[in-house]
């Protein structure tokens, strides 16, 4: 292996390395705007040049392999006069508009020059004008002016998506970059342009001038938008509530993990989080009387409807009793209903699985059919109909509307989604005791007697498992909005107040209860998980042709 | 939009002087070209899927490179220098007399398809200056007069 020396620390790297990954190795951080670990290597922007002794001129870190005995200077003289040189050059058209640009503290042209720049500008020569605010497609809006024409956003069109829709057009001081003419950046992955622009020239439709950035807080989480169950960073707006007018989730941002998503997320999940903040939330416990909904403590709730349930299994048997739980729910609510329908209630009727009556957007890459972050989960921890030989949704349904079921638990399902309107209330109606706990109300919600607040995705810990069996976390970022709790929290109290109470005090105690039950959960910890998640017992990682349009 | 056979015949084997497709684009859009009098969208089109490349890629060549024509010209393209020795040489007169007299500003075309004016830079002929290039053939030490003569000649 070759062995090179970076700012007179020496070190032994892998054939093949570049020199801008070597002094990485070492916690050497060189300036880049083109170079992307996800993309091809071009050298076009120049900012990362060093210099290489005994080589004539500077050379670009990005695209240079290392070579034995190689020695590099990655921030002497000769490469920050270079550096300012380049800052220098990217600024003569830059229109310098920070202050009320999006990109403004997390912009690589401000970072960077705030290093490196030359303050005073030498240019005399008037700014050539581009355009600005150019809506180029659904998400994402063009500044050309801001533009350092590093291709980023091409090459991700070409190289992961392939989907072409942008190109680098004319020459010289002119040259700008735009969508091909009568086509939109209208893929399912356009957002992520945004991201990897290190400047301003693509912001968000979405995000455009809610906030500045420096206001947010960035919690990791993993994306509930479908069975992949991408890596994401929640960014909050803790600071500043009052100017974001109640909505406290500002936006989601992949975070990079190798087995998963890699650097990337959908717009389908990307911009699919507005439930959390939405005026549709389930704030309190309610109970219908007369057509009217009517506010309840927890505490009450608890009891009526522990109360309920009792006199229900007592008059009719467990087998009038249907639990419908969701794939929306963590691991670890769904462990806790698991214990306290099966154990507590003793009921058989649990099933898990609505199927969509229109099917899911999927492709090859991220985007999955299933909808839902934890149906493998779900599975594993044996929620099916058949792994409890009770009854379908389906035939719970049938049963309602035979009148063979009096009471109904339903964990956060939009039942029309699966079943037809008419079917779904008619059954409900024949049906004395319906709960519905979940984030949002819908049109099931709006069928029930009782309606429980369940805390959103953001506002609790716990874990999913994807599609493949990969258990990953997600973290609490905001307080649980109104009076809602985990879902675990409350099938929690409710044990409790029917006898038996599990001692669970944070999903970390229910997720090492739930390991040592399950089988395939054996042997892991809440402790265990990471930042990128780990395989349930019996799977293996995606080997790189499975991931396919993954692997650049 | 194809190329007739004769056509074809040549673009393969001008892609077959190169070790990857994408790298004969300039030969065949200036073969393009000649055939299909200018390279419109379809043509660009066309381009991309004789090189298996996504039309953009054509259409970044076509717009960084000023030689090929993107919208269609007329039967006399008037290539005008305005480069520093014609400069020196007063071709600023020249190029607005001209203008006048075929009645189009820079890069225009007439509407019957008869002329297209472009000024340009050095066209590499500094000894003949003021100059200008009309289709193939050049003109030197142009003076109002002999810009009148070739009108004549060229109408």
């Amino acid at each position: 292996m070759p062995k090179i020396t970076i700012d007179s620390t020496e070190i032994e790297v892998e054939k093949g390395t570049t020199v801008i990954q070597a002094a990485e190795q070492i916690g050497i951080d060189i300036p880049r705007y083109c170079y992307h670990p996800g993309l091809s290597i071009v050298g076009v922007c120049r900012i990362c040049l060093v210099e290489i002794e005994r080589m004539p001129k500077l050379q670009v870190a990005c695209y240079t392999p290392v070579a034995d005995g190689m020695v590099v200077h990655t921030n002497n003289e000769k490469v920050q006069q270079a550096r300012r040189a380049v800052l220098e050059f990217l600024l003569i058209n830059h229109p310098l508009d920070c202050p009320v640009c999006d990109q403004a503290g997390e912009c690589w042209l401000q970072n960077f020059y705030m290093q490196h720049g030359l303050y005073d500008s030498k240019m005399v020569e008037d700014k050539v004008k581009k355009q600005k605010a150019l809506p180029i497609g659904p998400n994402v809006m063009l500044d050309s002016e801001r533009c350092i024409l590093c291709t980023r956003c091409v090459r991700f069109c070409d190289e992961i998506t392939e989907t072409h829709e942008l190109g680098i057009f004319n020459r010289g001081d002119h040259t700008e970059l735009l969508p091909y003419p009568g086509q939109e950046l209208d893929n399912k992955y356009s957002g992520n342009t945004i991201d990897i622009c290190p400047v301003g020239a693509l912001t968000d439709k979405d995000f455009r001038f809610r906030t500045r950035v420096w206001y947010l807080t960035e919690t990791p989480s993993v994306c509930p938008g479908c069975s992949t169950g991408c890596n994401i960073n929640v960014h909050h707006n803790d600071h500043r509530p009052y100017k974001a007018g109640g909505i406290r989730v500002s936006r989601l941002k992949p975070r990079y993990n190798p087995d998963v998503n890699q650097w990337w997320m959908c717009d389908e999940g990307r911009y699919g989080f507005t439930q959390v903040d939405a005026d549709s939330r389930i704030v309190a416990p309610q109970k219908k009387t007369r057509g009217d909904w009517q506010l309840l403590s927890w505490q009450d709730a608890i009891d009526e409807i522990a109360t309920k349930i009792k006199g229900i299994l007592k008059k009719h048997g467990a087998d009038a009793f249907g639990v419908i739980l969701s794939p929306q729910m963590t691991n670890e609510g769904l462990f806790a209903a698991k214990r306290f329908f099966q154990e507590t209630l003793e009921v058989e009727n649990i099933d898990f699985e609505v199927v969509a009556r229109e099917k899911g957007y999927a492709d090859d890459f991220l985007m999955k059919a299933d909808k839902n972050p934890n149906s493998e989960g779900a599975k594993k921890i044996g929620l099916s109909a058949v792994d409890n030989s009770g009854l379908e949704v389906a035939q719970m349904l049938a049963d309602a509307k035979d009148n063979r079921l009096k009471a109904l638990y339903i964990c956060h399902h939009n039942l029309e989604k699966g079943f037809k309107k008419e079917e779904v209330k008619e059954a409900l109606s024949k049906v004395d005791l319906v709960i519905f706990q979940g984030t949002n109300q819908n049109s099931t919600s709006n069928l029930a007697n009782y309606c429980l607040p369940s805390a959103s995705f953001v506002e609790k810990d716990g874990t999913f498992t994807n599609f493949a069996g990969r258990v990953q976390e997600i973290h609490k970022a905001v307080e649980p909005l109104g009076e809602s709790k985990p879902d675990w929290t409350i099938f929690r109290n409710l044990s409790k107040r029917l006898g038996k109470s599990m001692p669970y005090f944070e999903a970390g105690d229910v997720f090492n209860a739930l390991a040592e039950e399950v089988d395939a959960f054996k042997g892991l910890s809440y402790e265990k998980i990471g930042e990128h998640g780990v395989l349930l017992n019996g799977h293996r990682a995606s080997t790189e042709k499975e991931m396919g349009a993954l692997v650049a | 939009m194809e190329f007739c056979k004769a056509a074809k015949t040549e673009c393969d084997k001008i892609i077959a002087k190169y070790p990857e497709k994408r790298a004969a684009m300039l030969p065949v859009l200036y073969l393009a070209e000649k055939e299909f009098g200018h390279i419109s969208p379809e043509v660009e089109k066309y381009v991309g899927k004789l090189l298996d490349v996504p039309p953009v890629k054509v259409h970044e060549v076509m717009t960084f490179y000023t030689l090929i024509a993107a919208k269609p010209r007329g039967k006399y393209h008037f290539q005008i220098c305005r480069g520093l020795s014609c400069d020196l040489k007063g071709c600023v007169k020249i190029i607005d007399y001209l203008s006048e007299k075929l009645g189009l500003s820079s890069d225009e075309t007439s509407d019957d398809l008869m002329y297209t004016f472009t000024p340009v830079e050095c066209l590499a002929a500094c000894e003949t200056a003021p100059m200008m290039q009309l289709n193939e053939d050049y003109y030197g030490n142009l003076t109002k007069e002999k810009i009148d003569d070739i009108l004549k000649e060229n109408s």
